[in-house]
């Protein structure tokens, strides 16, 4: 009785060692792999006077304003910004701070180590269903301007937390286009509309179009569900990231993607 | 050549079969609009809307009584219903709106979408260290608090998206504060998906203040109502 006694004691020893050292063992393993911390951006207030400030300014025109700044290159009316979020800031959004300094890159897409050029090239002729910029034009000399801007203080080769998009685990179920449409008309319709056209305000968009003519093409990286439920689970409905169940995510992911959308362009 | 000509005639034909029947009707429409904000619409406690929005909805800036003029129908119409299933908070409303009929919430909501006014004049003259702060909040967002920027879902500048989405620029800025707090304490309830309610409860009372005042500082779309 008492040696069973002493035997629960030491369990409960070892029990309450692991409850309160055990999280720190946790986090350091983490840390090795991800910074914990979210990385911030600096204040737009800090951008340079002078040339090199006007040309980071002219990169977050084009982010916010793509169609009017870069609209020789773009297909649709989207902007950068409308993956980008927050002016291409926000974690899990893939900011720019996060890829500028992952670039340059190995990527399957196109097996070969890429260039951040190239991969802005891959959002034009893809999410932005347009045609590749020039790599020394000043349209991508400013968006990568705004984006080293943005990225300083970031620790390079690091993989920062919040730098990219989620990856979600395995749904318990197989993601279905029909479960995900009573969810898009139950949460997202309000602003992308029932149709998946998003809206307009003064002639701007609003809120993008998810599929359709005037949405990204199959060639972009929203075109696999498994990344737009990433990017749905983190940030939609707009302010309420991370509050739609993970199946819901990947559903509704399903269901977008099986809309119709405009093809991926011939390789160049 | 041809298709100067086909194109009007192909253009009134078309008209004139969508057109023959909708005038009839939606000028009926628009005068019992018009009759319920004058005058109400006859049945008891039904006052004229006109007593606080005024005749051509501007609203009025001293007791807080919202701008409505060139709303779209639709959010004019479903903001009645809410006020009537005691959804939005409305304690002045809520008595007057209780008796409108399905016709008479559609009938005044399109008159006073179709309703144009100059901005009615502030009580006071906006602080300028707000607005810049409200400025700021309006077109960023505070996104460590996950607050995107307000015109993301009311559109540029804050003239709104149709149709559900309202137009605040030019709004008065007793009102914009009133229904950021009633959002933020709970009291109105039929934002959806409590979109409203959550960024509201993150602004802090300043930030509220601010935000009331940029919006109330511009001037409202008068092309509105799309």
């Amino acid at each position: 009785m008492r040696q069973k006694n002493e035997a629960a004691r030491r369990i409960f020893r070892i029990l309450l060692l692991l409850a309160a050292f055990g999280p720190a063992f946790i986090t350091a393993r983490a840390m090795a792999a991800e910074s914990n911390v979210l990385f911030s951006p600096p204040p737009e207030e800090s951008i340079p006077q002078g040339g090199f400030g006007d040309l980071i300014r002219h990169g977050e025109k084009i982010f916010t304003r793509t169609a009017k700044y870069a609209g020789r290159y773009t297909g649709n009316r989207l902007s950068c910004e409308s993956c980008h979020l927050d002016r291409g800031r926000k974690a899990y959004s893939a900011p720019l701070w996060g890829a500028y300094v992952l670039y340059p890159r190995y990527r399957k897409k196109n097996h070969k180590v890429n260039s951040l050029a190239e991969r802005i090239q891959g959002c034009f002729r893809f999410s932005m269903n347009g045609s590749a910029t020039p790599v020394d034009g000043r349209t991508i000399k400013s968006l990568i301007a705004y984006s080293f801007w943005m990225s300083r203080g970031a620790p390079v080769g690091v993989n920062l937390k919040g730098s990219r998009m989620v990856s979600l685990p395995k749904p318990e179920k197989a993601p279905d286009p029909l479960r995900g449409k009573k969810v898009y008309v139950a949460r997202c319709a309000l602003c992308h509309g029932l149709g998946g056209q998003g809206r307009v305000s003064r002639g701007e968009i609003a809120f993008p179009p998810v599929w359709g003519p005037g949405s990204y093409n199959k060639g972009a990286g929203f075109y696999k569900v498994a990344k737009l439920a990433g990017f749905i689970k983190m940030n939609m409905p707009l302010s309420k990231g991370t509050t739609l169940p993970d199946q819901m995510a990947w559903d509704v992911a399903a269901y977008i993607d099986s809309q119709p959308r405009p093809d991926k362009p011939a390789p160049k | 050549m041809r298709i100067a000509i086909v194109g009007p005639v192909l253009c009134s034909l078309l008209f004139s079969f969508v057109s023959i029947p909708l005038p009839a009707r939606a000028e009926s429409l628009m005068d019992w609009g018009k009759h319920i904000a004058e005058a109400g619409n006859g049945d008891p406690g039904n006052t004229a809307c006109m007593e606080c929005h005024r005749l051509k909805g501007g609203g009025m800036p001293s007791i807080g009584s919202p701008r409505i003029a060139g709303q779209t129908r639709q959010y004019i119409a479903r903001e009645i219903r809410e006020v009537q299933k005691g959804k939005r908070y409305g304690p002045v409303m809520a008595g007057v709106v209780e008796n409108l009929s399905e016709h008479d919430i559609d009938a005044v909501a399109l008159y006073y979408s179709r309703a144009r006014t100059p901005k009615a004049r502030e009580t006071e003259p906006p602080s300028s260290a707000r607005v810049a702060l409200g400025k700021k909040i309006a077109h960023r967002g505070i996104w460590k608090k996950n607050i995107p920027a307000c015109v993301q879902c009311h559109g540029v500048n804050g003239s709104g998206v149709p149709p559900l989405f309202p137009y605040i620029a030019g709004q008065n800025r007793t009102y914009l504060m009133r229904q950021l707090i009633a959002y933020a304490f709970l009291e109105r309830k039929d934002d959806p998906q409590g979109l409203m309610r959550g960024i509201a409860r993150r602004l802090s009372a300043g930030e509220r203040k601010a935000v009331a005042e940029y919006f109330s500082s511009l001037n409202p779309p008068q092309a509105n109502g799309r």
